[in-house]
């Protein structure tokens, strides 16, 4: 449905929240204004989900302050919890300050949310403020810290907890307070997988117990249990309705930078190969009419084409041009002398002797040119690992060697600090939330920090920085503040400023967490690019469908390696009770081959491993019987640790 | 990440210490204090430090705890000592060592100097390990309410002092995270020409900055969600009640400093 119907309400009951043809601007009297919500009107129903999906600076967040009475709109109207609290833009403050007590909210990053060091104490803090007594406070503590699964962690102090804990603190913190109304802005973006698991297990939860949620994101995934979905564009409503209705736009969800969610795809896909299947985007339904296919198998579809061997989904390389010639040849010479990086039994603990390794005997060559993913959950040393290679750290047992140079020491002596140094030029590293860093004035600026470090001539400089705004889209960026971009741009910004240093080897740590579709394809393209033009790849990510796409998979457990290998040997439904088990999973094409086999709609065993879309797809028309198949494959299984 | 500021942080536990009201706490370690630094004899000096014992006994805190809050002062103790040891010039000379001369007066003054010092800041630095830091931020509100009296915003100063032990630790972090990937952009700022020092230090500084701001506006968020409003009626999960503890704790300090006067 389009979002010029009006919005169907839900029962006879009137919604929790209302707010009808809201209009605010951003720096209203500047010469760059922004429209953050242009004639935006939804309803938030009682015990009802509504998931507010769009990319980057689309107006998500804006929308959800709105919503919890955090912002006054510059026009329309907003009715909180039975309070007019806004009437053609003038806000009544009072009806403001009462209609906030029934909304809670939770958002982003939970370091920011939590306000004292005892967990007890913070999720008291919201009753506090309500003037609850004390033993009714000290009851909803206990009460919501149990519904989080956090009842022994009362007394903790909440900085030692992991991203996950933390963000369940604040959920509990918000429900403490009793809520009609709970909007979670991007609740998961920083979390891993379990912690995101966690936090949707949470949010059926509340529905159950009748608490309305409104839940922004950005993983289309999280939005098909919603009730209600609304794409947000530059501050507009352009879809609204049931998640069915809303998926099946794509043009609408391109247009608006998003993308369909996996099931959607698949489906897609397989019509377009002439399967004949109702577009869906729940799981059990495509299972149920590829079983449908099947049952009806013999039938061959005249339809059905050979598809040409590329996918129409193949990332385009940015990298139109060669690159500076010189960084080119550099990385082609390194390839020759391989492993460009070796790790040989190499432990590392924080803190003194004696405290628990954060890296355990690990060893691991990386030839040049691989595109390498680490994956393991938060705490399994992947970023230690990470600081490790960019010889930010040493190890106190066994030797890491970059391009022939022992990172093992401490940099006192002035021959050892030029060797580290020059080890570093050859590393690039881009840490966790790398907009972080930025400082400058000026994009152009912030990008040649580094190769100024590196003393380069005027000349060069410029060429550096200009190849690497190129890299990364910014040419038309490169006089704005750092400041002013979206998130996605200055992550880009940041690559920027490590790609202009033209290291041999790119260790990025979670370069895709928090990025919207767009951002993330528009990364996925530039570090495939690279890759391909010799520069060795090495990530740590929670995504199992980034690291599919690798070259090599390491997977850390604990402090230990547990398994690595190619991606097919790593990802197999072989190894999935492994994966699970240290808080992994398999990618979702995996998954769904293993359901379609269970469903019996297709014979155990005949899709294997498939890691992409269109492996899938060939694998499910080939098991159907619709395209001559081959299955032959190599059973040799990774090298995984043995318990 | 890489390291995590243990200062000043609670540390659970059953102890009389703990159960004391954080009004009395204050107080009486305020008074304790200053009866440290009016010791002047021997026999003080060790009533003085066998009392401290005491408290930290009953605290029933780890002394490794304590030492490892107290690291940063350790520095300042070893030179007050120090100084008090070469610069005392007064009575007779103990050890000749080249132009230097230490003499009894010297050392005496040291080992004066640096144990009071060291029993007011043990005395202090257990109110932090032995009190969380939200009954910490009351205490402090209620014993700083009569300001408001006079215009002076009691309950903001204790809030703002509590919010900023919580956000050390995570600024802490913050700072090891940038510098690293800087450091990792060729930025040092411990060698290299003073002008590529002085750059390096402005990159960090004004992300550390611009990072501290987005934490700031991220809280402020979170403050008025949580229906946070000054100090508008609230209520709390441990409301402030003295009990006999407090009496008996105010006693047994009014004892000690009476016996520490008596003492010549």
């Amino acid at each position: 449905m389009l979002a010029t119907t009006p919005p169907i309400r839900d029962g006879s009951s009137a919604p929790l929240l209302s707010i009808s043809h809201v209009t605010l601007v951003y720096d209203e009297n500047s010469q760059e204004a922004t429209c953050a919500l242009d004639d935006v009107s939804l309803d938030v129903c009682q015990g009802k989900r509504l998931c507010i999906v769009g990319a980057n600076g689309s107006g998500k967040s804006t929308l959800a302050s709105v919503l919890c009475g955090l912002i006054a709109p510059d026009a329309g109207n907003v009715r909180l919890l039975d309070y007019d609290v806004c009437r053609d833009g003038k806000p009544d403050l009072e009806a403001y300050r009462l209609a906030r007590r029934g909304i809670g909210l939770v958002f982003q990053n939970p370091e920011d949310q939590i306000v004292t060091r005892i967990v007890a104490d913070d999720v008291a803090f919201g009753p506090e403020n309500l003037g609850v007594q004390p033993h009714e406070i000290k009851r909803r503590v206990r009460q919501e810290l149990h519904r989080m699964a956090l009842d022994g962690f009362a007394q903790a102090d909440p900085q030692r907890l992991s991203g996950g804990e933390q963000q369940r603190v604040a959920i509990a913190g918000a429900l403490a307070m009793e809520p009609e109304v709970l909007v979670l802005d991007e609740p998961g973006a920083l979390l891993d997988a379990r912690g995101r698991q966690r936090i949707m297990q949470t949010m059926d939860e509340l529905r159950r117990a009748g608490i309305a949620v409104v839940h922004v994101t950005h993983f289309m995934e999280e939005a098909l249990s919603a009730d209600r979905v609304i794409v947000l564009e530059k501050g507009r409503i352009v879809l609204e309705g049931t998640p069915d209705e809303v998926f099946s736009h794509r043009k609408a969800l391109a247009a608006a930078r998003l993308e369909q969610p996996f099931i959607a795809r698949l489906c897609a896909r397989l019509s377009a190969d002439g399967l004949d299947l109702h577009w869906t985007c729940d799981q059990s339904e495509l299972t149920t009419q590829l079983a449908t296919i099947a049952a009806a198998h013999g039938k061959p579809l005249t339809k059905l084409r050979a598809r040409p061997h590329v996918p129409p989904t193949t990332l385009k390389s940015p990298i139109s041009r060669p690159l500076a010639s010189t960084w080119e040849t550099e990385a082609a010479l390194s390839a020759a002398t391989s492993p460009l990086i070796s790790i040989r039994h190499v432990s590392f603990s924080y803190g003194s002797k004696g405290a628990a390794f954060a890296l355990e005997d690990i060893s691991l060559e990386i030839p040049a040119g691989d595109n390498l993913a680490i994956i393991g959950q938060n705490g399994s040393g992947k970023s230690t690992l990470l600081r490790l290679i960019c010889a930010l750290d040493m190890p106190d047992k066994g030797q890491i060697l970059v391009d022939g140079l022992d990172t093992n020491h401490r940099g006192r002596r002035r021959k050892e600090r030029e060797a580290l140094a020059q080890a570093r030029t050859r590393v690039g590293y881009v840490t966790q939330r790398p907009e972080r860093q930025l400082f400058a004035d000026s994009v152009e600026e912030d990008v040649a920090f580094g190769p100024t470090n590196q003393g380069l001539s005027r000349q060069e400089l410029g060429d550096r920085v200009d190849g690497a705004l190129e890299l990364c889209g910014l040419l038309d960026k490169r006089f704005c503040s750092p400041f002013e971009l979206s998130g996605g741009q200055q992550r880009m910004v940041a690559i920027a400023g490590v790609l202009a240093m033209h290291p041999q080897v790119l260790v990025l740590d979670e370069p895709t967490a928090g990025l919207d579709h767009a951002s993330r394809t528009q990364l996925h393209a530039l570090l495939a690019g690279l890759n391909k033009s010799g520069i060795t790849i090495v990530q740590a990510t929670h995504s199992m469908d980034d690291a599919a796409r690798a070259k090599h998979v390491m997977v850390l457990d604990r402090s230990h390696v547990l398994a690595q290998g190619v991606p097919s040997k790593v990802f197999r439904r072989s190894t999935k009770d492994r994966l699970v088990a240290c808080g992994l999973n398999l990618p979702q094409t995996v998954l769904f081959a293993e359901v379609l086999e269970a469903s019996g709609a297709i014979a155990p065993g005949s899709l294997g491993n498939p890691l992409s879309l269109d492996e899938l797809a060939g694998a499910i028309e080939k098991g159907l019987g619709l395209l001559p198949g081959s299955s032959e494959r190599g059973e040799d299984e990774a090298t995984w640790r043995s318990k | 990440m890489a390291f995590k500021i243990g200062f000043g942080q609670y540390i659970a536990a059953d102890s009389p210490v703990h159960k004391l009201d954080p009004r009395t706490k204050l107080i009486c370690s305020l008074a304790f204090m200053i009866a440290a630094f009016s010791v002047k004899t021997p026999s003080q000096l060790i009533f003085a430090a066998f009392a401290c014992g005491a408290l930290l006994m009953a605290s029933k805190v780890p002394a490794r705890a304590v030492m490892r809050s107290m690291q940063p002062v350790l520095v300042v103790l070893a030179l007050l000592g120090l100084f008090n040891l070469f610069f005392v010039q007064t009575g007779p000379a103990l050890l000749l060592v080249g132009p230097m001369r230490i003499t009894t007066d010297g050392l005496w003054a040291a080992v004066l100097y640096v144990t009071r010092f060291a029993v007011a800041i043990v005395a202090g630095t257990l109110i932090m390990l032995t009190t969380t830091p939200t009954a910490l931020s009351d205490a402090f509100d209620v014993l700083l309410s009569p300001l408001s009296r006079v215009g002076l915003p009691g309950h903001e100063v204790a809030m703002v002092l509590s919010l900023m032990l919580r956000f050390i630790p995570t600024l802490a972090d913050d700072a090891t995270a940038i510098s690293e990937a800087q450091r990792a952009r060729g930025a040092s700022l411990s060698s290299g020409s003073l002008r590529r020092r002085a750059h390096a230090t402005k990159a960090l500084l004004i992300s550390l900055l611009a990072s501290a701001l987005r934490h700031a506006n991220n809280l402020s968020r979170a403050l008025d969600a949580r229906c946070y409003a000054g100090d508008a009626a609230r209520t709390h999960l441990h409301p402030l009640r003295f009990t006999y503890r407090d009496a008996a704790a105010t006693i047994t300090l009014c004892v000690y400093v009476v016996v520490l006067t008596m003492l010549r």
